[in-house]
């Protein structure tokens, strides 16, 4: 039974995992963390017209920042907070025993929580995305006729009215704003992934929350670090195997922040987009295998 | 059991090490991109600042600028300049390639506080001009600082151009500035702006390289814009420019009509 337990039983099952992640779903959503959802969907349909003395242009960037800020906040606590949650509550209520004692490899009952987690951030990412793009839409339509009507009052020539509408439109709608979407998707499943193996290995909730988190600021700046060890600033041998270290556990969280971009209205390269999603895939697969090791011989 | 710790142990160091050859290629192609900020020669602390910020707001440094520019704006609205200056300043660095930071910072420095003060009963009129000139200066200061993260960026460079136009009055300056605008994509427009500067100046040197450029503009798009015409007209003047080459009047259609000797002017080289 225990050998079961340990390994397994039966080959995967793609559909186990699915029925894992979705339970995994209601598990958190009986967690009531929609209400969160909810709080945060209504701060991004009041950004659009929280700012309504700034110039034109700045109100639409004001829009996108209120709004990427709920979406990164949602989806990194969703990612830390939700994740360390899952395996003590699953001990906690003994269905974790339940799960492992049917044939159910562990391996399988981990991707299940890995997917259940990234299809409710994934979930919730859409839902607000939407209210963006919509609240948006709305705001650069009136705003762009508010601006050009100003102007043409003021008898701008056709040379200004062209450059003011595409100032405007730059900070619209656009499909860049997507890839800003993909990246803040991509963020959360790398630290949920790291939340992951973190917690099979962690003794208390608060030791994942407060690790991850912590490993969260620091592969921000990991670039930094990285470049040190490469780059070999650092004198002391000691500096230079530390800076090593820290570079080689820490994932360079920096490599998705391309919503400075997304947000300043510049657009984002398709190619620099699949890096990103490169690098996202490869963090995710790392961290999961890790956490699958640590998992299969976890003491329960 | 301990065999599959040091197994995940060994895993993970060896993912580490596989790693960072991988994000150094990523991040430098996003750098190629212009997504990622590269390191730019800024200096020790204005790196490390920035680093600092990356590393300490994580990707919440666009959000973090937002709430400071709106402490900039309502600092703007109870006029307090000193106020709005540093917290732009903080604004810009959390954001330095957003270039409508650093282009607000400037036009309010230069036009606004510079303005502000000039008109101020609360200032000594002994101080108002010098006021005046230093905050205009400061707008100079921000749009060269903005430079030197967005370097060539046409929003900025044509900021820098109007403030040395309309309230340095440097004519010259301005020109110069108008025609670096002018070569950057789709921005041939700055040409003619470049060349009323030039034709601001007394140095007939300058002069001639205003004809070249509104000439230009002019064999472009003919009679469109009739301060072209006027410029030219005044050049060719200024410069006795011989009778066969200058252009039509305005609105005439035809080729040189009326004789008009240049008169008083200095000679050209």
């Amino acid at each position: 039974m225990e050998a079961e337990m340990k390994n397994g039983g039966g080959t995967f099952s793609v559909s186990r995992v699915w029925t894992m992640a979705m339970a995994t779903v209601t598990q958190l959503v009986r967690m009531r963390i929609l209400v969160f959802l909810v709080v945060l969907s209504v701060i991004v349909v009041a950004a659009g017209f929280m700012f309504p003395v700034f110039s034109a242009e700045q109100q639409l960037k004001m829009l996108k920042y209120v709004s990427f800020g709920a979406l990164q906040f949602f989806s990194l606590v969703m990612a830390i907070v939700a994740t360390a949650l899952l395996l003590p509550k699953d001990i906690e209520d003994r269905t974790l025993y339940t799960i492992l004692s049917k044939p159910v490899p562990r391996v399988e009952y981990l991707m299940g929580k890995f997917f259940g987690v990234m299809f409710l951030i994934g979930g919730g990412l859409v839902i607000m995305d939407v209210l963006l793009c919509g609240v948006l839409h709305f705001r650069q339509t009136l705003v762009l006729a508010q601006e050009l009507a100003f102007l043409k009052q003021g008898h701008a020539t056709a040379e200004e009215l062209a450059v003011e509408a595409a100032r405007i439109e730059a900070q619209g709608l656009g499909w860049n704003l997507q890839i800003g979407v993909l990246a803040v998707f991509l963020k959360a499943g790398v630290v949920t992934a790291l939340a992951l193996m973190i917690s099979c290995f962690a003794s208390s909730t608060l030791f994942t929350v407060i690790t991850t988190f912590c490993l969260c600021i620091i592969g921000q700046g990991q670039e930094l670090i990285r470049e040190f060890f490469f780059h070999r600033t650092l004198d002391a041998a000691g500096e230079k195997i530390a800076s090593g270290l820290f570079a080689v556990l820490v994932p360079d969280l920096r490599l998705f922040d391309v919503i400075d971009r997304v947000v300043a209205g510049n657009s984002v390269a398709g190619g620099a987009a699949l890096f990103m999603t490169g690098a996202g895939l490869l963090y995710m697969t790392g961290y999961l295998v890790v956490a699958h090791l640590l998992f299969v011989e976890k003491e329960l | 059991m301990k065999s599959r710790r040091v197994q995940a142990l060994v895993v993970f160091l060896l993912f580490g090490a596989v790693k960072l050859p991988v994000e150094q290629v990523v991040s430098a192609r996003m750098k190629e991109a212009r997504i990622l900020d590269g390191s730019l020669d800024l200096g020790l602390w204005e790196n490390l600042g920035q680093m600092g910020f990356a590393a300490s707001l994580g990707g919440l440094r666009a959000l973090v600028a937002g709430v400071t520019y709106m402490q900039a704006y309502v600092a703007f609205e109870d006029i307090e300049w000193a106020k709005v200056d540093s917290l732009f300043q903080l604004t810009s660095r959390l954001q330095p390639r957003d270039v409508s930071y650093w282009d607000e910072a400037a036009w309010h420095m230069a036009y606004n506080a510079a303005s502000n003060y000039l008109h101020s009963d609360r200032v000594e009129p002994i101080m108002r001009g010098k006021l005046y000139h230093s905050h205009i200066e400061r707008g100079i200061e921000i749009l060269e600082a903005g430079l030197k993260f967005n370097p060539n960026d046409p929003r900025l460079l044509s900021r820098l151009g109007d403030i040395y136009s309309k309230r340095k009055i440097d004519p010259v300056k301005a020109g110069q500035t108008y025609e670096k605008v002018s070569v950057l994509d789709g921005l041939d427009r700055y040409e003619r702006f470049a060349a009323y500067e030039y034709l601001k100046t007394m140095d007939p040197v300058l002069w001639k390289k205003a004809y070249v450029l509104l000439k230009r503009t002019y064999d472009k798009d003919g009679a469109k814009y009739p301060s072209v015409i006027d410029g030219i007209k005044e050049l060719e003047k200024r410069l006795a420019i011989p009778f066969m080459q200058w252009i039509p009047e305005k609105g005439s259609g035809k080729g040189p009509v009326t004789p008009v000797q240049p008169m008083d002017l200095p000679a050209t080289r």
